[in-house]
């Protein structure tokens, strides 16, 4: 934002509040932040978040407390013959036997491993490829979005006709074909395989996911380098680069700020969606695997689908609600 | 997306193959509770009777007519052109309902197993001294579907087409094997139609074998033997509306999705030893997911009640179906044996043979892959699955109860070889999720029992075609193989004698196991008095067993399927685990 924004800004401050001419230097970002913290909606949900972060942070050492196991790799995890009855159905807890704090979300049925460490572990698994892949994206994206914006002519064209070309291939369509693939090139090492699985997930959200970026960021350095200080610094012969990184980046940082707040609980749900539809991870839990397993024992076993179900929930409109928070706390023009 | 259980064919010497991702089901020890099972000795008697006189028509007390039958499963359909016919389902459809051949099963109500009657043939065919050549005579007064006669030329001219290996890749291979020149004659629209094989006389027709086929009136039971008319059999076309002999015919026909069957005019029960034809109308749909007919099945409102499903009942949802819908639960047998076939070339040591079937986790791998014990999982050690004649149950390994892992065995066997830290390679589909837990908990209790397990990871699509590589980079493949019929015949040939790899390939021989004796053996018994075949074969099952132990049987199939509460006479065929479609009527 110019200087001109930020008079601008304090202006629509509201009148009550005696404004401190003294520190009349705050930066845009620690105007927003104050903002946020008095929204309660963005309190509410930061903390949400955090609790989910830390929940999958501290996954290992939570399971490792608890005495429960995600998976069978552990030698001290039981055998599904120990844990389940002869229909695989778990043989402790629900849904037919009462509730254990052993294993508080349940087993799982055909495996025995237990929901909750699953659950911990997916969480990880989602946030760590949300992250993963709204970080790349958005640099991806921003860098593209400013040459184009700032490249007059052909190149811009060429960018914005590349954008166009990705925004009309078929995402689904792109992730389907390339699961096999992936499984056949990794197919000895499953390491590798576990692997790749994650790389190729991050991949494919960021391959499908820069465009929108690009486009909003071009389009705010169209209007940008028009402004006189962009102008100033070429006629001083400023660097193209440093035009790019110095003079125009900052200005960008609210709109970056929230479409990347808006990305990142797509991809929560785009990963747990595409391991539903069997083309996501296999080696590591994840939620939409669960999901998955769930909807054969749904009649019988509901707490095995909802609890992953009501976590995506709970984090992707945790998200969401932060994102259009730090929205309305960066871009004042769209307040309610 | 979701895949079950694929039911893939073996195309080399085929017999109706199954591929399972092995393992096995299991009571938990503390609940306390079970599956009441199936009986586990008639299991796979698929059709061990005869009955030559049975006559036509058959009339079942009570039953009326009218009404349609919705048929629901999600595992498609392949090819429906009946020289090609040779999945569980297509076979079993095509044979109940549609297109008749020289004999046919029938249940037995009593008994609850199949019988071998008659079909176009008067009688089950009348061989000579040493069974190289078969006599049939056909019945008077078939019809096709469009009114026309059906001729002695036209089943002869659909027995040449079951030699074609090119154009019906699916199709069993029998006809090669056994008769006349089968090897060199390669079906109508390549050799032409002069072939000395089968001759045709008035009504009768002669056919000739180039070795002793006793099983003849088996193989005659296949759609593969039956009537297909010249000149309208295009392999291209014919697929799609297969001409009727029997009681329906086809409708509206959209391949691997959905099948319409409608009532045939011109059949004449009275010409029909087996056949019943009380509904109006089938409405089949082959791709509805699992979990949704299981729902459908429970709920059994408005048309579920008139519907019946040849999938599985999901393990999950057995338990319901037990205590509260016990009627609509048929349970029942399928031949079918699920094992592990190690390498022979590879894996050189018998101990380590031995050792990885006491590490095997049987009843983990069952739960993991949904398989309920004594339902769709029966515990054995036989390579032919129980129910064929005169065979006498034996343990190749000493103190192993079948369907129990022995790990302190296995590792100290794996020890006495001198072979711990052994690396075993084995296919899994990385798609299916059963799949990928069954591979979790073998890969533990390999490791467990002093192996280094590689699983390799492929997919649902790829997995049948890498196991059948002969140079694939792995060292053992997990199997199935289901009986033809009940005999030896349908089950070491294929499985257990050595091919010419370059050449054919594997063939259905997973276990690449090759042992001149065997070969030999296996010839000698084709050869043999029919009387003293069954004693033969399972002698072989021992010897190789406990000679060599190239392959080690995780256990047995088992199939568990619903019917609405209007389905009367949903039994199971126990040749191919399908539902008795020639009983079934709506209430």
């Amino acid at each position: 934002m110019t200087t001109a924004d930020l008079e601008q800004l304090e202006h629509e401050l509201p009148p009550g509040e005696p404004v401190d001419k003294k520190i009349a230097g705050k930066s845009p970002t620690r105007i927003a932040f104050e903002r946020l913290r008095k929204d309660k909606v963005a309190v509410i949900s930061s903390a949400v978040v955090l609790l989910l972060i830390l929940m999958g942070l501290f996954a290992p050492l939570i399971c490792s407390l608890w005495g429960i196991y995600p998976d069978n790799s552990d030698p001290a995890s039981p055998r599904p013959s120990e844990v389940l009855s002869f229909d695989t159905f778990p043989a402790i807890g629900p849904p037919y036997y009462p509730f254990t704090w052993e294993h508080p979300l349940g087993l799982a049925p055909r495996t025995g491993y237990d929901n909750l460490a699953r659950l911990l572990y997916g969480i990880r698994t989602s946030l760590s490829v949300a992250a993963a892949a709204t970080i790349l994206s958005t640099v991806i994206g921003v860098s593209i979005g400013l040459v184009a914006g700032f490249a007059r002519g052909w190149l811009d064209r060429l960018i914005s006709f590349v954008i166009d070309l990705f925004l009309s291939f078929p995402f689904l369509l792109g992730a389907l074909a390339l699961a096999p693939i992936i499984i056949s090139r990794f197919s000895t090492n499953l390491e590798a395989l576990s692997k790749a699985q994650v790389i190729a997930l991050v991949s494919v959200l960021v391959v499908f996911g820069w465009m929108a970026l690009a486009r909003l960021i071009r389009g705010q350095v169209l209007s940008l380098r028009e402004r006189e200080f962009v102008q100033a610094a070429q006629v001083m012969g400023v660097p193209t680069r440093r035009i790019l990184f110095k003079e125009l980046l900052p200005n960008l940082v609210a709109p970056i700020v929230v479409a990347t707040s808006l990305t990142l609980p797509a991809y929560v749900a785009a990963e747990a969606g595409l391991s539903y539809l069997g083309i996501g991870l296999t080696g590591v839990p994840s939620l939409g695997q669960t999901i998955n397993d769930a909807v054969n024992s749904y009649a019988e076993y509901p707490l095995y689908l909802w609890a992953p179900v009501v976590t995506v929930m709970v984090l992707v409109l945790a998200l969401n609600l932060l994102g259009d928070s730090i929205r309305d706390a960066f871009d004042p023009k769209t307040r309610r | 997306m979701r895949f079950k259980k694929p039911i893939i064919a073996i195309t080399a010497v085929g017999m109706l193959a199954l591929a399972a991702c092995g393992g096995s089901g299991s009571t938990n020890g503390g609940s306390g509770e079970g599956a009441s099972g199936i009986d586990a000795e008639t299991l796979g008697s698929a059709g061990s009777g005869m009955n030559p006189d049975a006559k036509g028509p058959v009339e079942i007390e009570g039953a009326k007519e009218g009404g349609t039958v919705t048929v629901l499963s999600f595992s498609g359909l392949n090819s429906m052109d009946p020289t090609e016919a040779y999945y569980v389902n297509t076979a079993s459809i095509l044979s109940g309902l549609v297109t008749r051949s020289l004999t046919q099963y029938v249940y037995d109500e009593e008994s609850g197993d199949m019988v071998l009657v008659p079909d176009l043939a008067t009688d089950l065919g009348t061989p000579n001294e040493d069974f190289t050549e078969w006599k049939f005579t056909l019945r008077e007064g078939i019809k096709w579907e469009d009114g026309t006669d059906v001729t002695a030329e036209d089943v002869r001219y659909g027995i040449l087409r079951s030699f074609d290996r090119t154009s019906f890749p699916e199709g069993a291979a029998y006809s090669n094997d056994y008769f006349l020149d089968g090897d060199k004659y390669k079906g109508p629209y390549k050799s032409g139609t002069e072939y000395a094989g089968v001759e045709v006389e008035g009504n009768t027709l002669t056919l000739k074998m180039n070795k002793p086929f006793p099983d003849m009136p088996y193989w005659g039971a296949f759609p593969a033997i039956g009537p297909i008319p010249e000149g309208k059999d295009d392999p291209d076309k014919y697929r799609l509306h297969p001409m009727a002999t029997g009681p329906y015919m086809f409708d509206e026909y959209t391949p691997e999705k959905s099948l319409t069957l409608v009532r045939n005019p011109h059949w004449d029960p009275a010409t029909d030893p087996g056949r019943t034809a009380y509904p109006d109308k089938y409405v089949m749909d082959f791709q509805t997911d699992n979990t949704k007919i299981d729902q459908i099945m429970l709920n059994d409102q408005g048309e579920a009640q008139t519907t019946l499903t040849f999938d599985d009942v999901l393990a999950e949802n057995f338990r319901t179906f037990q205590n509260d819908h016990e009627d609509r639960l048929v349970l029942g047998g399928q031949p079918c044996t699920s094992y592990w076939a190690p390498d022979y070339r590879k894996i050189t040591d018998i101990k380590v043979r031995q050792a990885l079937a006491y590490a095997y986790p049987y009843k983990d791998a069952a739960l993991a892959a949904g398989l309920i014990e004594n339902v769709t999982r029966i515990w054995g050690t036989n390579l032919m699955p129980p129910g064929i004649p005169e065979r006498a149950e034996f343990n190749p390994l000493p103190d192993h109860e079948p369907g129990t892992t022995d790990t302190a065995k296995a590792k100290a066997l794996l020890e006495e070889a001198g072979e711990t830290g052994y690396e075993i390679k084995w296919l899994f589909a990385n798609d299916d999720p059963s799949s990928v837990k069954a591979k979790d908990v073998q890969v533990r209790a390999l490791k467990e029992a002093g192996f280094s397990p590689k699983p390799v990871a492929s997919t649902i699509a790829d997995l049948s075609t890498v196991r059948a590589d002969p140079d694939a980079d792995i060292n053992v493949r997990s199997a199935g193989w289901c009986s033809d019929w009940p005999s030896g015949g349908s089950w070491f040939p294929p499985v257990m004698q050595s091919t010419n790899l370059d050449e054919e390939g594997l063939g259905s021989n997973y276990a690449v196991f090759s042992e001149p004796e065997v070969d030999q053996k296996i010839d000698e018994i084709l050869t043999m008095p029919t009387e003293d075949q069954p004693a033969a074969w399972n002698e072989l099952d021992k010897m190789i067993q406990e000679k060599y132990f190239p392959l080690f049987v995780i256990g047995y199939g088992g199939v568990a399927q619903t019917h609405g509460s209007a389905i009367n006479g949903h039994n199971i065929d126990a040749t191919f685990g399908m539902p008795t479609w020639k009983d079934i009527w709506v209430s």
